[in-house]
């Protein structure tokens, strides 16, 4: 959840730059979208721990030894940065020129402050596990690799599904969910463009490509490790095969490369192209939760 | 304070078991019968081992293990249990700090700052503290440390039988332990070693064993769960720079340079 709304926040921040600030809806978009799964993410957190109603106890210690000390202090600083930036949207239609534009100025650095943030975010949920002597875990040191781009796969499906959401409502008879919308974003302006849509799944047809070579290294990695061999059976042949080969080879990896192939060099109104690009980001979604769960239960067993 | 330990001779133990009932009597675990009831799929394992894991209830076990030596079957004793490293992994993970070394060098875990996250459970190199359900938190073996304020040894010192199991000074027992090796190397045991008096920094539970480490079930190099810990940020951190920035970079600003210069080739012609 942290990981796919990181990836999704930085997806939206890497648009922005690299198009001269000119797809600032689109990371509005994204930060809208990210706040919630954190928040989301945080809260089950919370409720896996022994003793939930303790959970303050994290923020007495600044450790960083502990991963799990340095991610609690990444997310609280990453949601406070990411809601100063959600206000700042928020206002700009509501306060005055010269505001606005000190708004938008300040923007600028807090954005590059909350992508940072959202790397750490990123890099902690794998670090977390690799820090530890399960072996599928600290065998490599490509766990936490593997989960990045994971994450930002994982973020830019959830920002394409998103958008498609979005111009669907904006294009439907719905008025009154139009108008909270425009409450909330605190503008009209909130559709994203078919061809940025188009874009933002080729993007992700290239990070699947590097998830392939990651997930490659890390199993050969493992293998010819002597403590590694056994963990990585449990997910090639043994109880979590099943999710392995399908959940992630397939639904993670094959499946979404193999269908952005299929839309290669087409147009965005071709027939079936956004059908497609849905599938595979629905794919590239349940796979990545699925890539989580085989990796998080298969290296305690 | 000086620092204190325990020291497990292999060779002594006569796997009575009197620390395991010593241990659960005196902290009140109570031990739970491995029936399906109770959540354990009771099996033969085909050992006298019981119970077959460490569990938030068992915090010292024997461990059996039969090993053929010169043509001779051998059944090995071992106890598992905390090992009160120096270099802890639990304490180090701990994002509360509930875990900490005591004064005289023993790990505890604080029972009323724990929040059960269970991240010392996947950090032990022994698969030691385990998360009790009943309590939220993860235990272990405190050392005793109720007993030992109170000028008492620890329960399992002192029910152990054979003094197989003794409780002093950490450099007495080295010297003692030292002493007991060189004993079982005269005695034609070649491979008799003192498990603990390095690893991780030095454990404050040592082991007189007359085999490797590996044939009693013990890692022969423990690793430090944070070992490479700044490695693992590092290559995450590098991934999610260079991940934000080519894919993307390649295909909103690249793509598009391509696009403008064909355009302006066009125009050329």
């Amino acid at each position: 959840m942290a990981g796919m709304a990181g990836g999704a926040y930085l997806a939206g921040f890497a648009v922005n730059r690299f198009t001269g600030g000119r797809n600032d809806s689109l990371l509005r978009l994204s930060t809208y979208l990210a706040i919630p799964l954190v928040v989301v993410g945080v809260l089950l957190l919370i409720f896996e721990l022994g003793n939930p109603i303790r959970f303050w106890h994290l923020f007495t210690q600044f450790d960083v030894t502990s991963p799990m000390s340095m991610g609690t202090w990444i997310l609280m600083a990453w949601v406070i940065v990411a809601m100063i930036m959600i206000v700042s949207w928020w206002l700009q239609n509501r306060v005055s020129q010269e505001a606005a534009d000190s708004l938008a100025g300040l923007r600028g650095p807090l954005s590059i402050v909350s992508a940072v943030l959202a790397a750490a975010l990123i890099t902690y949920t794998g670090v977390l596990l690799a820090v530890s002597s399960q072996s599928l875990w600290s065998g490599t040191v490509l766990l936490p690799t593997l989960f990045v781009i994971s994450a930002v796969s994982t973020g830019v499906a959830v920002l394409i599904l998103a958008a498609l959401a979005l111009n669907a409502i904006a294009e439907g008879n719905m008025a009154g969910l139009k108008g909270a919308l425009n409450f909330i974003f605190g503008s009209a302006e909130w559709k994203t463009s078919k061809e940025m849509v188009l874009k933002l799944a080729e993007t992700d047809a290239i990070i699947i490509v590097l998830e392939i070579i990651a997930m490659v290294g890390f199993v050969i990695w493992l293998v010819t490790s002597t403590s590694g061999s056994d963990a990585l059976a449990v997910l090639i042949s043994g109880s979590m095969a099943a999710p392995f080969w399908v959940g992630v080879v397939l639904l993670a990896l094959l499946i979404p490369f193999g269908l952005d192939l299929t839309i290669r060099g087409k147009a965005i109104e071709a027939k079936g192209v956004l059908m497609t690009i849905t599938t595979s980001s629905l794919c590239v979604i349940i796979g990545g939760l699925i890539l989580r769960w085989v990796i998080t239960s298969g290296g305690q067993l | 304070m000086a620092e204190k330990a325990f020291l497990y001779d292999a060779t002594r133990c006569t796997a009575c078991r009197g620390c395991q009932t010593a241990c659960n009597q005196w902290n009140e675990n109570d031990e739970e019968i491995p029936t399906v009831e109770n959540g354990v799929d009771a099996k033969n394992t085909g050992s006298y081992e019981n119970p077959p894991e460490l569990s938030p209830q068992t915090w010292v076990k024997i461990r059996f293990a039969e090993v053929e030596r010169n043509n001779k079957l051998s059944w090995l004793f071992t106890r598992l249990a905390c090992m009160h490293c120096a270099e802890a992994s639990c304490a180090n993970v701990c994002p509360t700090n509930a875990i900490s070394h005591l004064e005289d060098g023993f790990v505890l875990i604080d029972q009323d700052w724990c929040i059960g996250c269970g991240y010392c459970v996947q950090a032990c190199p022994y698969g030691v503290p385990h998360k009790d359900e009943h309590t939220g938190t993860a235990r272990k073996c405190t050392s005793c440390i109720d007993r030992r304020d109170n000028g008492y040894e620890p329960a399992c010192i002192k029910a152990c039988p054979p003094n197989a199991l003794l409780y002093d000074d950490r450099s007495t027992l080295l010297a003692l332990g030292r002493q007991r090796v060189q004993a079982l190397k005269d005695a034609g045991m070649s491979k008799a070693n003192l498990y603990g008096e390095n690893e991780l920094g030095g454990l404050n539970v040592l082991y007189v064993l007359d085999d490797s480490p590996e044939v009693y079930g013990l890692p022969a190099e423990p690793k430090l769960a944070t070992g490479n810990s700044i490695g693992q940020w590092i290559g995450g951190l590098l991934t999610a720079g260079l991940i934000t920035a080519l894919p993307f970079w390649f295909i909103f600003k690249r793509k598009n340079q391509i696009a403008a210069g064909e355009l302006n080739e066009g125009g050329a012609n």
